[in-house]
């Protein structure tokens, strides 16, 4: 039995021929074609770049996104708001529990309540968490995609400890689904501060352990310095956020600047940047970003106000009319949730915000003119998750 | 193979041979989405350490693998990459779908851009449930596999005669 | 929050409003170099500011957005169809109600904030980088020829974007001259995110739990569950 409609099916064929012709990897009437993709080891996920080549150099280069497209914006539309979290989780996985936030604090901004402190404080702490968990994995793959593979092992291995602590409190290694229109689901459980604090302690010497093992790395350097870099003005005109546009030295961070409610205006922290704009500077403010953010959770679970975790709110969530814009420093960069409402039980259209769309659109404006091998330094330090792209 | 081909293989021989396949499964990751991870997690990752049941995750090509695992969201968009993927694999060729996306849409299920079943496109032999399935369930969905390709018939097998009812972890 | 504010072109800050002297001076900004170009505004002191101009003021807009008001910082673009969807939450089957269902009435295409006059309009958002100042522009694009100037030539971001909302929407941006697909494969018809696009699964099979109720804890709204339950109805 299939599923299939009418139209898909005559997408499929359509795909499928088209996939018969760009296929022919190497064309050579002017210059060479380059095909990586839409599956290749180097481009994390089912991004594909078509690349026209001149000796080893890229004359112009081809993104092609949308293999991972699922439709959420639709899909929102015939949810209800408890719904909704369920399906954005799913946007950046490996920072699940950041692609909730924005979505109910708008709801909540909608709706005119606010979440007791103590849950902003958790909220805060596991979005400075899922920040490690994704981040982590972002500096194991980029020494992979350099040719080093022991990072990646040491950086699966310890971002396990993070997970087993979202876990703990959410029930979900990866998808937590914990946040709710006016607070939380569940407190914390019995002992977890001490863990967490741990767990943060094992992070910082991981941190230590990269900075000595891949950024003081010789050729780590001579790959990812002085390549790709971007100004600060085009970085703004791309819309670029997150590390990429703190790497070209803008220094902007949401969680700092346009703070909604989260915590960290009660905290001591530093907001990294770097004046390169190069693929060093932004793998470098990552990984500043992962210390800076076990700083913020041991502050966090130091000063974790009591009280309780759910604001009132009605059991059938009915957000009144109206439009709201919440954008948050995502592990990606700035993610926002543009919500309409028409009163109903679901929202009325969903705007996805989502920042590595913005990230990765750069890509053919920075791609002319490297090297080969440059484009997979390029593409492993702008950092994207596709889910993240296509939505 | 000829032997095998005619019939004519002798049975603890081919116990022999079914042995040896069974602990020599080359993997193809074919990740799409979170679950992508997950199995990252399982196949790389020192927790887990995939490469003590058998199984070696890093085939250099489709043309070398004998496992495939999809693990992601299918989208109607990939369809003709992940057929012609299966195409390439030499027999005989194992497929297991790693999560709800890929074994029946999952949480897309009323999405227009996404697959309802990657089983639509290729035969699949073990489904793993799960939003994502944790490694270990991977881990166990390849020992279920390993299992069937110890007590199959390769005569039947290379016949193409039947690849029996997928298994479900779980 | 106070956010019935004046909509009209100059400023005014009355005295039960909450004041937001920032988001007033960059809405003096639009009003100044667009004149009559500004159409409607919205703000919400604290929160957000949002400036409908003219069609025809589109890409004069983001110039001013870029030069004048330092709002140098693309956020996004995209757009929203104000109609009613015809099959509302997929309640009912196709086997009770006619496929497709009949369009809601053009009238029934409600603006949100700033107001509009067209069933879909384009917004887009850009940011001051380093503060939380941002301004959501919003314009009305003609129904019979869904058609708009590009932003591509002033935010080099807005190109993909585009692509998105011109495969989404079906709204042709005028000197943006790659506007192919860029999610759905190339022979994709129709565009998902217009209302009249339907989601077949939930033709064919109805979402049981259109009301999920899950125990806060600590909540205990009984009455005014049931009161909204009633009506939320059992699909």
């Amino acid at each position: 039995m299939t599923l299939m409609t009418e139209s898909q099916q005559l997408a499929y064929a359509n795909a499928q021929a088209a996939d018969g012709r760009v296929n022919v990897e190497l064309e050579t009437d002017d210059g060479m074609v380059l095909n990586m993709g839409p599956q290749h080891p180097a481009t994390h996920g089912t991004l594909r770049i078509i690349a026209r080549l001149d000796g080893e150099q890229v004359t112009s280069a081809d993104v092609m996104c949308g293999y991972m497209h699922r439709g959420y914006e639709k899909l929102c539309e015939v949810r209800t708001y408890p719904q909704v979290t369920t399906l954005v989780n799913r946007i950046d996985w490996l920072g699940s529990f950041a692609n909730e936030v924005p979505f109910i604090l708008a709801a909540e901004q909608l709706m005119e309540i606010e979440a007791p402190p103590r849950a902003m404080w958790i909220r805060t702490i596991l979005f400075e968490l899922s920040r490690i968990a994704n981040v982590s994995l972002f500096i194991g793959d980029l020494a992979l995609q350099l040719g080093a593979q022991t990072p990646a092992f040491l950086a699966f291995r310890d971002r396990e400890f993070v997970l087993n602590q979202i876990e703990s409190v959410t029930g979900g290694r990866f998808h937590p689904n914990f946040d709710r229109i006016g607070g939380l689901k569940d407190d914390l459980p019995k002992g977890w501060i001490a863990d967490t604090k741990a767990a943060m302690g094992r992070l910082r010497s991981f941190c230590d352990d990269m900075e000595g093992l891949v950024y003081g790395n010789e050729i780590f350097q001579t790959r990812t310095r002085g390549i790709g870099v971007i100004p600060a003005h085009v970085a703004q005109s791309y819309g670029l956020s997150g590390a990429n546009l703190r790497g070209s030295g803008v220094d902007w961070d949401l969680r700092r600047d346009a703070n909604v409610g989260l915590a960290y205006d009660q905290l001591d922290w530093k907001v990294w940047t770097h004046p390169d704009g190069d693929s060093f500077s932004r793998c470098w403010v990552r990984l500043q970003e992962v210390r800076e953010a076990t700083k913020i959770v041991d502050q966090l679970c130091d000063g974790l106000p009591s009280g309780p975790i759910m604001a009132k709110v009605p059991r059938i969530i009915k957000v009144p009319a109206g439009e709201a814009y919440v954008a948050t420093e995502n592990p990606l960069g700035a993610m926002g949730y543009y919500v309409v409402s028409r009163g109903d039980i679901g929202p009325f259209r969903v705007k996805i915000r989502s920042a590595s769309f913005n990230n990765i659109s750069i890509a053919p404006w920075l791609l002319r003119g490297v090297y080969v091998p440059d484009i997979i330094a390029i593409l492993a330090s702008l950092y994207f998750i596709l889910g993240d792209i296509d939505r | 193979m000829g032997l095998v081909e005619k019939g004519l293989l002798p049975k603890p021989l081919t116990k022999l041979l079914n042995l040896s396949r069974k602990y020599s499964v080359w993997t193809y990751q074919w990740g799409l989405a979170c679950c992508a991870i997950e199995m990252g997690a399982a196949l790389a990752a020192p927790r887990y350490d995939v490469m003590r049941l058998g199984v070696i995750p890093f085939p250099a090509s489709p043309r070398q693998a004998d496992l495939v695992i999809i693990s992601g969201t299918v989208t109607d968009k990939i369809v003709p990459a992940i057929r012609r993927l299966y195409e390439q694999m030499p027999d005989p060729k194992y497929v297991i779908s790693m999560g709800s996306c890929t074994n029946c849409g999952g949480p897309y299920w009323d999405s227009y851009s996404v697959t309802k079943g990657v089983d639509q496109i290729v035969p699949v032999d073990v489904y793993v449930p799960g939003c994502p399935p944790r490694p270990e369930a991977l881990l166990e969905g390849i020992v279920l596999l390993q299992e069937r390709i110890q007590n199959e018939d390769m005569q039947k097998r290379w016949a193409g005669e039947t690849r029996g009812e997928p298994i479900v972890v779980g | 929050m106070a956010d019935d504010t004046a909509t009209t072109d100059a400023p005014e800050a009355t005295s039960d409003v909450v004041t937001d002297e920032r988001r007033e001076a960059l809405l003096a900004v639009f009003v100044e170099h667009l004149g009559d170009g500004v159409i409607e505004h919205h703000l919400k002191p604290g929160a957000g500011l949002w400036v409908r101009v003219a069609t025809e003021a589109w890409a004069l807009a983001a110039e001013v957005a870029r030069d004048k008001a330092g709002l140098r910082w693309f956020d996004f673009l995209t757009a929203v169809d104000w109609l009613p969807s015809p099959y509302g939450r997929y309640e009912d089957s196709a086997v009770d109600v006619p496929f497709p269902p009949p369009m809601p009435e053009r009238s029934a295409a409600v603006p949100g904030y700033a107001g509009g006059d067209s069933r879909i309009q384009v917004l887009a958002s850009v940011a001051k980088a380093g503060t939380d100042l941002r301004v959501i522009l919003k314009v009305d694009v003609p129904d019979d020829d869904p058609r708009i100037a590009t932003w591509s030539g002033i935010f080099a971001g807005a190109a993909w974007h585009e692509r998105e909302a011109h495969e989404m929407f079906g709204i042709a941006f005028d000197g943006n001259a790659d506007l192919r697909h860029i999610y759905l494969p190339t022979e994709f018809e129709g565009h998902p995110l217009r209302k009249e696009f339907p989601l077949l699964a939930r033709v064919v099979k109805p979402w049981p739990g259109i009301v999920d109720v899950e125990p806060m804890p600590g909540g205990d709204d009984e009455d005014d569950a049931e009161a909204t339950e009633a009506e939320g109805g059992d699909a």
